[in-house]
């Protein structure tokens, strides 16, 4: 870089640059190749030397690269494989599973069928279904139509209110507050704490309030003018038009309330008396940690291991069936929440 | 170098998600008022302008209510609480109910006094910003790594492929997932937990000195595929021009990707990085405290500000009520913190907000 700068950059091209700054940046010595003195015929052969050498370079990096993504799959495979392998096994012979059942029995699954040594399994199930249903449906709704009249530009107090949102994403009380307040309502150990506690949700507000300000307002003012009430707007024409967002935002909030029990943990104490108001994913973490070690039943106790990982495997279920049909909405989504979040 | 970043700079519009993005960057100045409300406003006053614009969303405004209720009373009547951290030692809830307690009694400032010289406490703040400075390190960066290799693979099915297996850890619950790498590391039965038996590490789950890279590694395992999503769709989005005439140029893949496909997605990875701190105190409560061990002896290594928050709070005696609502408005007021510092970076250097 030393000698004639200025003649070098003319004739080199960005990447050139960009190669030569990290050889200088790397080692002095490489920085003093005369590229200047090189006739034109010798740049040829030194372009031709340079582009087989860089292909056999790409080659191995294009091999490393497939082969270090491989690993990272084998890593997140086989803890799955060798778990749930449990739940398709005989309890008694565990101890030889390695990554696929050795004995085969469905006696987990049937356990958990059967109903009778199982019934809290489903009431928690049942309520996981009640609450991430209310809970999706609530709260994008509601957090949809507040984002629909903040994304007009000439809403009144538009700022205010949407301070009055931040804030509580910004700064909350914490949980002694919150469960002092369901204390009051007196809905510990319901699941209506569960859903009330999980309905505002601002981030959401944020995402679909960026997508409805990128709506044509020409739209409305038509739909207006043939006299669509304001609800008939955002029922019959918003939402449709929003349906990317709107898909995975309730994606979202259907994974994170399935598998979420931070709340629970919160609201309902775990002893057997709430088995019946527990979540699912509460249930799971009071079986692993209580129920398993509180029967007697032997064949339970034998098989315990492979009725939990049959358990897990069965609470995952909805949300694998559901993820073929949101897949394509997610990235939109993700999208939106990076431009705006 | 001034043209290499040049070349750089150009590029990161490609990674702009269509149209909502520019109609809110353009949003993001100050929006210049219509000429009307102008006149208004200056003729009859602020309020009157506001008046007018009731008037014009009569219909629509009521559409706010459901939202604001919820916010209200879930979000800003617990702020009231924040009262009982001021409450002195009389509070008891065996007394009287909730109420009662906030009326009577004496008030005090002892217990965010006690926050500073209970030990625990500084063992939870370092653990926490311990285990979350660790975290961002390390799974931050390989979520980027993870995105710039899926992009270069040239087989699109095999990389879609890949990207499916890597997010399904994002859709198990914290006990699932603990439950899973507790069989996996089983001494007995785990596949990978035999194996380290072979070579003397026994039992890891339930060794003291393992649960802090245990947290970390899970929450990889965990989180690392779906966190590349992100970069995975931004790296996608880049004009693919660039990259053919920085092979016409001679660039080979590495600098492709350090000159090329880094600087493309520099925006969406400090905005992700941002969000990542701002958001650092809440994270973790659920794996941490499903992770954590019983053992009391073991809590100083284990616990982190929000888990020990919580367990105080669960203990029997209502006493320690005022004391857990200090502690949290103490994290609270550090999450705050973090929010205003990354919000004031963003503006600074991204030109906007993180809201």
């Amino acid at each position: 870089m030393d000698r004639n700068p200025q003649m070098i950059e003319a004739e080199m091209t960005e990447a050139e640059v960009a190669t030569q700054q990290l050889a200088t940046e790397g080692a002095a010595a490489v920085a003093a190749v005369p590229y200047v003195s090189l006739s034109k015929k010798e740049k040829k052969a030194l372009r031709k030397a340079n582009r087989i050498r860089e292909s056999v370079l790409d080659v191995i990096l294009a091999v490393v690269n497939v082969v270090l993504l491989l690993v990272g799959t084998v890593i997140i495979i086989l803890p799955l494989l060798n778990y749930f392998s449990l739940a398709f096994n005989d309890g008694y012979h565990n101890l030889e599973v390695v990554l696929w059942p050795t004995k085969f029995s469905l006696f987990p699954f049937e356990y958990i069928f059967r109903g009778d040594g199982a019934v809290d399994f489903w009431t928690s199930f049942g309520n996981s279904v009640i609450i991430t249903l209310i809970v999706t449906v609530v709260s994008n709704l509601v957090e949809a139509m507040a984002a629909y009249v903040l994304s007009k530009k000439d809403c009144p107090f538009r700022s205010g209110i949407m301070m009055f949102f931040i804030i509580t994403m910004l700064f909350s009380a914490g949980i002694v507050p919150i469960r002092l307040l369901m204390t009051m309502l007196n809905l510990n150990d319901t699941i209506w704490s569960v859903v009330l506690i999980s309905i505002s949700n601002v981030t959401h507000l944020l995402y679909f309030k960026t997508f409805f300000e990128g709506i044509p307002t020409d739209i409305e003012e038509a739909a207006r003018l043939d006299g669509a009430s304001e609800l008939q707007l955002f029922f019959l024409i918003v939402i449709p038009m929003s349906l990317p967002i709107i898909g995975s935002c309730c994606f979202f909030t259907i994974v994170g309330t399935w598998n979420g029990y931070g709340s629970a943990l919160l609201f309902i104490t775990d002893t057997p008396k709430n088995v019946g108001v527990m979540p699912l994913a509460y249930y799971i973490y009071y079986f692993m940690n209580k129920a398993a070690k509180d029967q007697t039943d032997f064949e339970f106790t034998m098989n315990s291991a492979n009725i939990q990982a049959a358990m897990m495997l069965l609470s995952i279920v909805p949300i694998v069936m559901m993820y073929p049909y949101v897949v394509r909405y997610i990235k939109s989504g993700l999208q939106i929440g990076s431009v705006k979040g | 170098m001034e043209n290499n970043l040049q070349y750089t700079q150009q590029t990161p519009a490609a990674t702009a998600a269509g149209d909502p993005a520019e109609v809110e960057r353009s949003s993001a100045l100050p929006p210049p008022p219509t000429p009307k409300a102008k006149t208004a406003g200056e003729k009859h006053g602020f309020w009157h302008d506001q008046w007018k614009r009731i008037k014009k969303y009569r219909k629509l405004l009521w559409f706010l209510i459901p939202a604001a209720a919820f916010t209200l009373v879930f979000s800003y009547v617990p702020m009231l609480g924040i009262l009982f951290s001021f409450k002195g030692a009389g509070f008891d809830l065996t007394r009287g109910d909730i109420l009662f307690n906030l009326t009577h009694g004496d008030w005090t400032i002892q217990n965010y006094l006690d926050i500073f010289v209970d030990t625990t406490m500084f063992h939870a703040v370092g653990n926490t910003l311990l285990i979350n400075v660790i975290r961002l390190a390390l799974c931050f960066p390989l979520s980027i790594v993870i995105a710039v290799m899926l992009s270069e693979l040239k087989n699109q099915t095999f990389s879609k492929v890949i990207l499916i297996i890597i997010t399904i850890p994002n859709f198990l619950s914290w006990a699932i997932v603990i439950g899973i790498w507790s069989g996996f590391l089983h001494p007995d039965t785990g596949f990978f937990g035999k194996a380290l038996t072979e070579i003397g590490i026994v039992n890891i789950m339930a060794q003291e000195s393992w649960f802090k890279p245990l947290v970390i590694f899970l929450s990889a395992w965990k989180g690392a595929g779906w966190g590349c999503i992100l970069f995975y769709s931004a790296i996608m989005s880049i004009d693919k021009t660039y990259y053919e005439s920085a092979t016409l140029e001679g660039a080979n893949k590495l600098q492709k990707m350090w000159y090329l496909t880094l600087p493309s997605i520099l925006p969406t990875i400090a905005l992700m990085l941002v969000l990542n701190i701002a958001g650092m105190m809440a994270v973790g409560f659920e794996q941490v405290w499903t992770m954590m061990q019983a053992d009391a002896s073991l809590i100083n290594s284990q616990i982190t500000l929000d888990t020990y928050i919580y367990r105080i709070s669960n203990l029997d005696a209502s006493n320690n009520v005022p004391f857990a609502t200090a502690l949290g408005v103490f994290n609270g007021i550090i999450g705050l913190v973090l929010m205003l510092v990354g919000n004031a970076i963003t503006t600074k250097t991204l030109k906007r907000g993180l809201w």
